[in-house]
């Protein structure tokens, strides 16, 4: 019984793995030589199929993804610890109605805002540069959500306290007592906003039409009807566009994984 | 506490200046969701009420663009049942083997954390690169899946998985089922960790055998974690536009819907209707908001169906 679970996860193992592996591999074949076979070793060709697809703006697109992702993550973990801050340490009027606006507004899907953000951001003339699909995260209710949660966590209200005695203003309290204090949920937040905004597929299909700001999803989908017939470079995009993920996530799983599974235990 | 108190002038006015600064603190957060999402939402919500391309005049129509998604359009009805369905196909397994791997992964004493890492790896991937993926391994002709399935005598023909809608259901069905599977696990494996140690010593000295430990202890105790996996399962699935749309976007095969509309979802008409075909931005608005309808209502549903009634 034992040995047939663990046969039984190996093999969900194996087959979540190797449509990756297959990727990477196909990414290294000379596209005619892909169905002679199954593509379980490694080819020769990676360095021409890079060459193909670096004929395409695929590094300026690679760059708009990576100056997307990195600033949302930057303006949602900034502004996400600021209101989190706030709603976790202080008292004040409106802490109440903030706290349960935020929840609220998590369960809101976001397709009913884009119809009017199109609108708005072509009013303000945005359309068709990166800013609309950074915008959006910077007040992401889950990100609000999940710092009010790891302050409260983590941070003692003496400390705040004492640091007020000390004459320390409430900023500097922010940047040098609670920040440093709540790096591992920034972390957790920042690689959340980093997978997601780079994955991200609706928004930019609909805001952006110039080729000059596509990210790389947007890209990668309209491979299929430039590169046809070149199976193994649209390959080779692909392990390409998800090789940031894989890194990215390799690097933070263990608070990551942390992360993402305590607002399901608690909640 | 007392310290505090005294060694402070006064105190009013100290609980004055921080609650300003609370305010400030919140101020971003605050202007952002209003800018870019409280008026947006309104924006679309006032655009519903109209027939508008985007480009020539409003022509106000009231309530009628509800009116004809839910009487006159049946292709509504048809995305509806096909999200359903491919939902229905979907959630149960990843609940069932989600909790079964988690199972397995808490009783293994090596190799724990690379199961894990290892099969949460689909959940993380870019959509676009497993629409790709799976169009390709589903592929008629070419595919890997019908060149293994003949190789093994399974089928004397490939079959055409992506051209006949039961099928092209399934294969989106397993594109989400390979993609949440670690997730679910990941969360299951959570949540037994949190179940504290003594439970399962007193059942093991009450001779429970694990089978019946799994039972009457652990599944109960996952109620919650059970409850949280499938509203949130429903809440996204109700949104799944990403897997079908992207499956069929490849050079020849990139016709909307699939076959027979088969695997077209609401939020798939959505961006059909308002930004492919006829850019009708009133009548999209207004699906968008049928659709925030439906998925109160389907969620507030399944927590009931989940969480049971003493809650």
């Amino acid at each position: 019984m034992k040995k047939l679970l663990i046969g039984f996860i190996a093999i969900v193992t194996v087959l979540s793995i190797l449509p990756f592996y297959l990727v990477f591999m196909m990414s290294t074949y000379y596209s005619n030589d892909l169905f002679k076979g199954l593509p379980f070793l490694p080819s020769d060709f990676l360095l021409k199929n890079f060459e193909t697809i670096f004929k395409t703006n695929f590094i300026q697109v690679y760059g708009n993804s990576i100056i997307v992702s990195v600033s949302a993550v930057v303006l949602c973990t900034l502004v996400s610890s600021l209101v989190g801050f706030a709603i976790a340490k202080y008292k004040f009027k409106f802490k109440k109605v903030i706290n349960n606006f935020i929840i609220i507004t998590m369960m809101v899907p976001m397709q009913i805002s884009i119809i009017g953000y199109l609108l708005e951001m072509k009013t303000l003339h945005l359309n068709n540069t990166l800013l609309p699909i950074i915008l959006v995260w910077v007040s992401y209710p889950f990100g609000a959500f999940f710092m009010t949660q790891f302050i409260k966590d983590s941070i003692a209200d003496e400390m705040i306290e004492s640091a007020r005695i000390d004459g320390c203003s409430e900023p500097r309290i922010f940047a040098t007592i609670v920040v440093p204090l709540i790096k591992p949920g920034i972390a957790t937040l920042a690689t959340l906003v980093f997978l997601w905004s780079w994955n991200n597929y609706l928004l930019p299909l609909i805001i952006i039409n110039k080729q000059q700001f596509y990210t790389i999803p947007i890209l990668v989908s309209t491979l299929g009807t430039a590169h046809r017939n070149d199976l193994a470079a649209r390959m080779c995009a692909l392990a390409l566009s998800i090789f940031p993920v894989i890194v990215v996530f390799l690097l933070g799983s263990k608070t990551f994984i942390k992360g993402i599974s305590a607002g399901a235990v608690k909640g | 506490m007392l310290k505090y108190k005294s060694s402070l002038a006064k105190p009013e006015k100290n609980l004055n200046r921080s609650s300003v600064w609370a305010y400030i603190f919140c101020a971003p957060f605050i202007i952002g969701y209003f800018l870019f999402s409280l008026f947006p939402i309104m924006y679309s919500f006032f655009i519903s009420f109209f027939d508008w391309n985007g480009v020539g005049d409003k022509l106000f129509v009231g309530v009628k663009n509800y009116i004809t998604i839910f009487t006159r359009d049946p292709l509504f009805y048809k995305s509806l049942t096909n999200t359903l369905l491919i939902m229905l196909m979907s959630t149960p397994v990843e609940i069932i083997l989600g909790m079964l791997l988690a199972v397995v992964l808490f009783n293994m004493k090596k190799g724990k954390s690379f199961f894990q890492t290892a099969n949460f790896l689909p959940y993380i991937t870019t959509p676009v690169a497993i629409g790709f993926i799976f169009a390709y391994l589903f592929d008629w002709n070419n595919g890997y899946v019908n060149l293994v399935l003949i190789k093994i005598g399974i089928l004397h023909e490939g079959i055409y998985w992506l051209q006949e809608p039961a099928t092209a259901r399934m294969v989106v069905a397993l594109m989400i089922i390979w993609k949440y599977l670690g997730y679910f696990m990941t969360i299951y494996l959570a949540g037994m960790t949190s179940i504290p140690e003594e439970i399962y010593e007193a059942a093991k000295v009450d001779g429970a055998n694990p089978f019946k430990t799994f039972i009457k202890i652990t599944l109960p105790l996952l109620k919650n974690i059970t409850a949280f996996l499938l509203v949130t399962s429903v809440i996204g699935g109700l949104q799944m536009f990403d897997e079908p749309s992207l499956l069929y976007s490849w050079g020849e095969r990139s016709y909307v819907g699939g076959p027979d509309n088969s695997v077209l979802t609401v939020v798939w008409k959505f961006y059909n209707d308002a930004f492919k075909s006829d850019s009708m931005l009133g009548y999209g608005s207004a699906i968008s908001f049928s659709l925030f309808a439906i998925i109160i209502v389907f969620s507030f549903i399944s927590y009931r169906i989940s969480a049971g009634k003493e809650v």
